[in-house]
């Protein structure tokens, strides 16, 4: 029988809360796979994903390929863990004019045979019923693993599919992403929904200086971003007036600080109102203005009880723009409409603001006011693959 | 909802939508099939034929009908292909569908050369009379600019080929001119000349393409052989007749006139405002820069407001920068803050005046926020 075997990751370091770990993960498998025909087990250190349609197993094993938590996984043959049957399956594997290895893992000491010794014995058969073929046991073209489990079953396969590996989803809470349509950010939500997090999002739209199709773009993106990490829930902020105001009683320079800083206030209240855990900026240092140590020193400042995560901060913009190909969210980045951090954008951004500059702009403002406007005007757009 | 920009689409004439109906419902057979109801539609789409050849002044020459505009100027440019050591000439002015088949038949090895545009919109005729020689096989430049509205000297281009290049191909894009200007193809001896049915009220998805000379042509896709073999596939026989009906009841005349007078009215809210705009004999089309204000945003405002303009060419808006605009010599600022307002005969005094001070208002609002 046709299976697929799943490897999870770092499951195995949680100790105590293992089976809360494992259970989110069995659920996010589940819920990936939903539509597909498919029987579930648990098997000791593994899952075994099984009576699934044959035609339907590459996009099976796509969708699993998805799931945050899983190391590896494997196509593999199941057959009873008994010699015979065993060696009836390694004969069926095409090892004409290849070096291959044997490799087999006996779980269950209870089969008749040593490893290393049905290890030489499968060798031999293949050897004899595969013209060309040869061992080498360091570098082989092929490998044969024979995987004998506790559960009367064993498992043939020869190629180990990597997965995303990381914590299962919803396994860390629940962030708010910030999503302005560029590159960096789709990515920043990807790699904390990697490290188990669920996201939910904020985007600032700012009507008439920024499209319909602006905001259309980030709702593709959210949806893009959902296939790995579930349903996202985008919060779209009008934030024409904050910007207008901001542009018209502070310094030129400082437009980007303190919209920012307003940006991260609206953040953190979201957060409270949704109850999410942390803020998650696609921030990388020093690729603009706005992303110094200082700038962040200055935007950071206001958020007072949640933790700003900004997992792309050490990457390089290559490096973001690798993943953001691989998610598939980057054809969609590069559309060119113009977002709300490129209106009013001042000739001379401040590369080292203080707090101090910071917060003597801001007395221009009413703050709180724009805060308060900024958030009444929250429209809940629910985004699913 | 008051449209300015009829240089994108124009409204379809409801006696066109009859008349289509009458195509896809009753008169619905295929043109080339044998039977006399068949045949009888192959004569009404040779009717159609004469009219257009008819609003050209063509004294000679075929029509091919297309899929539009984009369809005929790549027979136009793709079909006059030869091989040797030919030179394609064209504009920077030129639309997307004539620009970016320029750029692929340079991909394709061929030796093309683009001439620049003057400050007032139309081609630099100098550059032109240094590119051309013995060897140019093809000079293709728009009649009107559908960005700016600037109105070519086709006389002249035809002039400086006379005189240097007898036998290269004229390819006129005639998209905002046709049915809008008053002019024979004879005038220029325009060899191709193209014009698409929804910008003077036709349905979209329907064109076609003058040849003066139907051997110089090869044609680009193959098949049944309809269109004397340039453009195979069964004739959108409903959209043709459709277009039939539009060009026989565009008052060319009349209509120039009346849009005249509505673009003066609208051009004086522009003065008023302090609002630069390009000047040319053109009344349908209206390039302005709104000086200080991004020009997507004033058209986002206008359309709030009840007021559809354009920003460039609606086939192109997604782009950014603009190649025609920046080659005129207008400043970045300049182009950020373009606008296209375009008319229709149909459009009424008061709409125009309305929409003269709902854009000369806004414009001023949003001046107030952003200075």
């Amino acid at each position: 029988m046709k299976v697929i075997l799943l490897r999870f990751g770092e499951l195995y370091l949680k100790g105590h809360n293992r089976n809360v770990f494992e259970n989110t993960l069995i659920d996010n498998i589940k819920k990936m796979l939903q539509g597909e025909e498919f029987k579930f087990e648990k098997t000791f250190g593994r899952y075994v994903i099984s009576d699934y349609k044959e035609d339907r197993e590459n996009e099976i094993v796509k969708k699993l390929k998805k799931v945050f938590g899983l190391y590896s996984l494997s196509k593999a043959r199941e057959v009873e863990a008994d010699v015979n049957k065993i060696k009836e399956c390694v004969k069926g594997i095409d090892c004409k004019n290849t070096s291959f290895k044997v490799f087999v893992k006996r779980a269950d000491k209870n089969f008749p045979i040593p490893s290393m010794e049905f290890a030489k014995e499968l060798g031999e058969l293949v050897l004899e019923t595969n013209e060309g073929s040869f061992v080498d046991l360091y570098n082989p073209q092929k490998e044969i693993h024979v995987d004998i489990r506790f559960n009367g079953k064993a498992y043939i396969f020869s190629e180990t599919i990597k997965c995303l590996g990381g914590l299962p989803l919803g396994s860390s809470g629940k962030g708010l992403l910030l999503l302005s349509g560029g590159i960096d950010s789709p990515v920043a939500g990807f790699l904390m929904a990697k490290r188990g997090m669920t996201l939910e999002a904020l985007h600032f739209h700012s009507y008439p200086y920024t499209s319909e199709q602006a905001k259309e773009k980030v709702v593709t993106l959210a949806k893009e971003l959902s296939e790995y990490t579930g349903e996202i829930k985008l919060h779209v902020i009008s934030f024409t007036r904050v910007q207008e105001e901001i542009h018209k009683r502070c310094k030129d320079e400082f437009m980007i600080t303190i919209m920012r800083r307003i940006m991260m206030r609206v953040a953190e209240r979201l957060c409270e109102k949704h109850d999410l855990g942390a803020v998650i900026t696609g921030e990388s240092l020093g690729q603009v203005a706005s992303q110094t140590m200082q700038s962040m020193t200055v935007t950071g400042d206001v958020v007072k009880y949640k933790p700003i995560f900004r997992p792309c901060i050490a990457m390089d913009k290559e490096e973001i723009m690798k993943i953001a190909k691989e998610i598939e969210t980057y054809q969609t980045s590069i559309l060119p409409y113009e977002d709300c951090c490129t209106v009013f954008l001042p000739k001379n951004p401040v590369i080292k603001p203080t707090i101090k500059q910071a917060e003597r702009e801001e007395e221009y403002l009413n703050v709180e006011a724009l805060v308060e406007q900024a958030l009444e005007s929250e429209e809940i757009i629910v985004c699913n693959k | 909802m008051i449209y300015l920009d009829n240089a994108a689409t124009t409204k379809m004439y409801e006696g066109g939508v009859d008349i289509y109906k009458k195509y896809a419902c009753q008169s619905f057979y295929n043109p080339s099939a044998g039977y006399r109801e068949a045949t009888n539609i192959a004569h009404d789409l040779d009717n159609v034929r004469n009219k257009m050849l008819a609003k050209l002044k063509a004294t000679k020459g075929k029509i091919i009908f297309t899929g539009g505009a984009t369809e005929s100027n790549n027979l136009a440019i793709f079909g006059s292909r030869r091989n040797g050591k030919w030179e394609y000439i064209f504009s920077v002015g030129e639309h997307p569908s004539v620009y970016n088949g320029a750029l692929e038949l340079e991909r394709q090895g061929f030796t093309v050369h683009f001439v620049g545009l003057q400050k007032n919109g139309q081609i630099d005729y100098n550059q032109l009379e240094g590119l051309v020689n013995e060897r140019t096989r093809l000079i293709s430049v728009m009649h009107v600019s559908n960005e700016t509205g600037a109105i070519n000297d086709l006389k002249k281009i035809d002039q400086i080929r006379q005189k240097h290049c007898p036998k290269a191909l004229f390819h006129v894009d005639g998209v905002q001119a046709f049915c809008k200007l008053t002019f024979s193809v004879d005038d220029f001896n325009a060899d191709l000349y193209t014009f698409s049915a929804h910008k003077f009220h036709g349905p979209k998805g329907v064109g076609g393409l003058y040849v003066r000379n139907i051997s110089s042509l090869k044609n680009i896709v193959f098949g049944g052989g309809q269109e004397e073999g340039y453009r195979s596939g069964t004739e959108n026989v409903g959209g043709i007749m459709a277009m039939g009906f539009a060009v026989e009841h565009y008052n060319t005349q009349e209509n120039f006139e009346k849009v005249a007078s509505l673009q003066k009215i609208f051009l004086k809210y522009l003065d008023e405002a302090g609002v630069d705009y390009l000047k040319t004999d053109n009344p349908y089309i209206v390039s302005a820069s709104f000086k200080g204000v991004n020009g997507e945003t004033l058209m986002r405002v206008l359309q709030d407001k009840g007021v559809l303009v354009g920003i460039g060419s609606a086939c192109s808006a997604k782009k950014a920068g603009n190649r025609i605009l920046e080659n005129m010599g207008l400043s970045k600022d300049e182009v950020k803050s373009h606008i296209r307002i375009s008319f229709s005969e149909e459009l009424s005094l008061n709409e125009v005046e309305m929409a003269g001070q709902i854009i000369t208002q806004a414009y001023k609002e949003i001046l107030e926020k952003v200075k």
